[in-house]
């Protein structure tokens, strides 16, 4: 069975080096990069089956890169998974409303982490993997 | 004397009377003479007749009837008779009449006549030696005269006079029509005194009438809305009107810079407001600021005769000839000045200067009432602001701080999963020891993001019920291995508590959490932490008890305060210093309250209360607890239509009622008798009975009818809604305000007609706050008594024993704890009842002092005057509910 690809767009070095190696470490085949036009090349390209997305990056933020994902058809149907340090309710409302498929808030818990993330990739997600 | 009386013509009517000629001609001569009274009664009657239509008219007649060559009215003016309509004069006497007033006097017959009040005659005037008017005579040349004196209210006003320049004498005939005429003549004059009397007063009545409205127009628009451009521009409008002027303005003093500024004008140019705005005015340089500083009404009837200020001449260049300047005064200082113009020169009458006075006194309460309300506008805005800078900030540091976090908390346990490989012991415990750090951290963060939610108002309730044993369960699982871990006993009997909790689970296990958390952590080893829940009358009560360490007297106060733990901090460092704080104010958020016990060394129980009303499915049943277990009074609304009756009941929890929703009329009935609310709020159409039957039906029961009855309808049908007794009656769609307003407005009603004394005593180091609070009082029939400080205030409410004390918290001297204190203390003013008005966002530690010791606490920022004078109003009448209750 192939591993479970997953583009991971994150900014922050340390959280980036978090998620991979605790990704990895389960058993996904992991892509990062660090900005979000850098993850539509990535999605377009790799074709993932799961985009793990944070929020807030530098120039488009995850939400532009989410609509210019949902707008290319080759990357439309691709489950994208907000990352985000936002805490409040509201945030993860916003998220989920603009077509997020997930919403896992930072810290996230390492032990759990790589069964959210597979649940979503696989479809059967449940939408407020919260930790 | 020759002079001939009337009586002395009877024998001479005996003869004539035998004669048939004589009759005929006398019965011509009786016609003539009605058809000549006809003609001046007719005159008389039409109201629009100027006396002297009237005295043409009788002359006219007089001379023609009476067969004289001349008919005169002279009308009395001091010592003299004036001429002031003749028949038959020649030109020459008339000019010479006119000129020549005849002297009160025996020497002539107008002075006999006005003397004796009747008739006189002179047969032949030259055969009388006292005649003594030898000019007239000669120029007129008249021999025979009579005259008849015109009588208005006792006094001779006037003669009615005829002659013939033959000697001829009048008849006792002529005489009786001549005085007739006279009368007549007097009639007219009457006529047209009372009617141009009755002109004047109407006139004057019309007057005040206007300037009534005026004022009453103008005082509406200063307690009715709090726009100061609208207020100040109805001032300025109706002084202008009414004073008969062309324009004026309204200049707003600044006490800093000792300037004057015009802040609103009326009749005046657009190029001459821009300029006045500009112009300097200063209070001791200027005309207005003497005219002010002086404290009465100085005006300046005609510019181009006096030396001008730069202000003055402004005006006079614009073409304005005179003007009033009135001064805007409060008793202790100066608020600006009303200044009204003409571009005509002349002086304003007294009566306008009185006007322009009482306008005044209206002014300055509008003025000082824009100015405060500008500044809580400002205030609101700051805190408004404030508000949402400190929401911003700290969203953006719970983001910031939880993206190091994530790595901290993260790589501690990849490390503790082992995930890369073995860790030796001290590795584990080190890195054991980063990770709880993080996790303290996060604990904090999400500590402070809650309790910024709940002191925003923004943390909602997802309000459910729940089995309560199986809640208590899970709480006590998760602090369960840490007890035994400190050798702490958990105990808990399920027995007695409740089987169900309605309240927000998540919240509600928070809060548990962190108390039994708390307790577990306080308990030294071999202690035990034992938790109670149970219902208690309106209540579920939940305590946690522990055999710790105890909390101090000093500290139980402040320990629900943020960062306090009191001495119990020495011995631990763990908590974030928030736990209870927000635990609190989740309980608080149901509407429940907290408490503790403690004693040192013994231990500690912490208590809290949740209102059973929450999750009472069938509220009909929980009527009968009346007395609502959190404070607020309750207004009962019968509604049919769920979002209808939820953005009613949305509207009044936020005005600190507690809304009570039935659909039918039948229930409604039932809650009104069972709660005794204090308002019903009533839609029209409801299934079954509807809602007119209701409302007879609360006014027909003599222990409801009192209840205010406010009708919320698509039917716009007033006259029948307060035919039957509602207190208001509003038209759906209905806003907040008009809804607050109304209920309001009705519970006022019914604690007015209570008759209830009202006056309060004041305290407050602003006078801007205590003018507030004037002019929202005083308009209501309140006597208010103002002091600026708590000392003072203490003597003063000793003296004064008002119905009620408003006051500030904060002030220099005395506070306002102090003040409650001391009033509670005493037992002349204990029973007095106690309303805070404040500034001061009130802590924990501030409630748990004014708990039960005061009425009500009204917040300065968010103040809706009405809502406080109708409150007040209700404390004052002793319609409060008897608790005292420091809300949230």
């Amino acid at each position: 069975m192939t591993p479970l690809s997953v583009l991971l767009v994150e900014d922050n070095p340390r959280n980036l080096k978090l998620a991979r190696d605790v990704l990895e470490h389960a058993g996904f085949a992991v892509t990062a990069v660090t900005t979000g036009e850098e993850a539509l090349t990535a999605a377009r390209v790799g074709m993932p089956d799961v985009i793990l997305m944070d929020l807030q990056l530098p120039g488009i933020d995850g939400h532009a890169a989410l609509s210019r994902l949902r707008a290319d058809p080759v990357t439309a149907g691709i489950p994208v998974i907000a990352l985000s340090a936002f805490a409040m309710q509201a945030d993860r409302e916003r998220a989920l409303v603009s077509g997020f498929d997930g919403y896992l808030m930072k810290p996230i818990s390492v032990r759990d982490f790589p069964d959210q993330v597979r649940d979503h990739a696989l479809g059967g997600g449940t939408r407020d993997g919260a930790p | 004397m020759t002079e001939r009386d009337d009586e002395r013509s009877t024998p001479g009517r005996a003869v004539e009377a035998d004669d048939p000629v004589w009759l005929a001609a006398r019965l011509a001569e009786a016609q003539k003479q009605l058809a000549a009274t006809r003609e001046i009664l007719s005159l008389l009657a039409t109201a629009s007749t100027s006396e002297d239509d009237v005295f043409d008219a009788v002359v006219e007649n007089a001379r023609r009837i009476c067969r004289a060559q001349v008919a005169q009215i002279h009308l009395a003016d001091g010592e003299h008779f004036k001429v002031v309509s003749a028949s038959g004069y020649t030109a020459h006497y008339a000019a010479f009449a006119t000129r020549n007033p005849v002297p009160l006097n025996r020497g002539t017959l107008m002075g006999r006549i006005a003397l004796d009040r009747r008739t006189h005659q002179i047969d032949d005037v030259l055969a009388d030696p006292d005649y003594n008017l030898p000019e007239f005579q000669r120029l007129g040349g008249y021999r025979s005269l009579i005259g008849a004196p015109m009588v208005v209210d006792d006094e001779v006003v006037g003669v009615l006079m005829v002659w013939r320049t033959t000697v001829e004498p009048f008849n006792e005939h002529t005489a009786d029509v001549l005085t007739t005429f006279a009368e007549q003549a007097a009639l007219a004059l009457r006529n047209v005194e009372l009617s141009s009397a009755l002109q004047a007063r109407s006139a004057e009545l019309a007057r005040k009438v206007d300037e009534m409205e005026a004022l009453a127009e103008v005082g509406q628009a200063v307690s009715s809305t709090l726009d100061p451009d609208e207020v100040l521009t109805t001032i300025v409008e109706h002084a202008v009107e009414l004073s008969g002027a062309d324009g004026g303005s309204l200049m707003e003093y600044d006490e800093e810079s000792l300037l004057f500024r015009v802040r609103t004008t009326y009749g005046t140019s657009d190029a001459v407001r821009a300029r006045l705005k500009t112009v300097r005015v200063h209070v001791d340089e200027s005309f207005v600021g003497r005219a002010a500083t002086s404290g009465t009404p100085v005006q300046v009837p005609d510019l181009s005769q006096v030396d001008l200020d730069p202000h003055l001449r402004l005006l006079s260049d614009a073409g304005w000839r005179s003007l009033v300047v009135i001064p805007l005064v409060r008793p202790d200082r100066i608020v600006g000045a009303l200044v009204v113009r003409r571009l005509t020169p002349g002086a304003f009458s007294d009566e306008v200067c009185d006007l322009l006075t009482a306008f005044a006194s209206q002014s300055a309460i509008a003025l000082t009432n824009a100015r405060l309300y500008q500044q809580l506008e400002l205030q609101r805005r700051e805190l408004a602001t404030t508000s949402q800078h400190k929401s911003d900030f700290l969203a953006s540091m719970s983001h910031e701080l939880r993206t190091p976090l994530n790595a901290v908390i993260g790589f501690s346990e990849v490390l503790l999963e082992r995930m890369f490989g073995e860790l030796n012991d001290r590795q584990a415990d080190y890195v054991q020891d980063i990770l709880d750090a993080g996790r303290h951290l996060l604990a904090l963060l999400n500590d402070v993001l809650d309790l910024s939610k709940v002191e925003a108002g923004r943390m909602e309730l997802e309000v459910t019920t729940f089995p309560a044993v199986d809640a208590i369960h899970a709480v006590l699982a998760l602090v369960r291995e840490r007890a035994g871990q400190h050798g702490v006993e958990l105990r808990f009997d399920p027995a007695e508590a409740p089987t169900h909790i309605t309240a927000d689970e998540l919240r509600i296990k928070q809060v548990l959490l962190n108390v039994v958390g708390n307790a577990v952590k306080f308990t030294p080893e071999g202690g035990s932490v034992t938790l109670r829940a149970w219902t208690e009358g309106p209540e579920v009560l939940i305590t946690v008890s522990d055999t710790g360490i105890g909390v101090a007297e000093a500290d139980r106060s402040r320990i629900f305060d943020s960062f306090q733990q009191g001495t119990r901090s020495a011995s631990s460092s763990e908590g974030t210093g928030l736990g209870l704080t927000l635990t609190r104010r989740i309980v608080e958020l149901h509407g429940g309250r907290m408490w503790l016990d403690s004693e040192l060394g013994v231990g500690s129980t912490f208590g809290l209360a949740l209102p059973r009303q929450l999750q009472e499915h069938h509220p009909v049943e929980s009527w009968s607890d009346p007395a609502a277990p959190d404070g607020r009074r309750s207004v009962v609304v019968i509604e049919d239509d769920p979002s209808s009756a939820e953005l009613v009941g949305v509207h009044l929890t936020a005005a600190g009622l507690r809304p009570v929703t039935v659909r039918t009329g039948e229930e409604g009935l039932a809650a009104i008798r069972a709660l005794r609310p204090t308002a019903v709020v009533l839609d029209i159409h409801l299934p079954g009975m509807d809602g007119w039957d209701v409302l007879s039906a609360i006014k027909a029961d003599p222990q409801l009818a009192s209840t205010p009855v406010v009708v919320v309808s698509v039917l716009p049908e007033r006259g029948r809604g307060f035919a039957l007794g509602a207190a208001d009656y509003l038209v759906k769609p209905v806003s907040k305000e008009g809804l607050l307003g109304a209920v309001w407005r009705a519970v006022a009603e019914r604690v007015d007609r209570s008759g209830a004394r009202r006056d309060v005593v004041v305290i407050d180091d602003d006078p801007a706050a205590l003018e507030l609070v004037r002019a929202t009082l005083e308009p209501r029939g309140w006597t208010v008594t103002t002091c600026t400080g708590g000392a003072e205030a203490l003597s003063v409410i000793r003296s004064v024993n008002p119905s009620i004390v408003l006051v500030d918290l904060l002030m220099p001297d005395v506070d306002g704890f102090e003040v409650v204190d001391t009033l509670r203390a005493d037992p002349r003013t204990a029973a007095t009842p106690v309303v805070v008005l404040t500034a001061k966002s009130l802590t924990a530690r501030d409630r748990q002092r004014l708990q039960g010791r005061i009425e009500f606490v009204a917040s300065k920022g968010e103040l809706d005057l009405s809502w406080l004078a109708a409150r007040l109003t209700e404390v004052a009448a002793g319609g409060g509910d008897g608790r005292r209750e420091v809300e949230p």
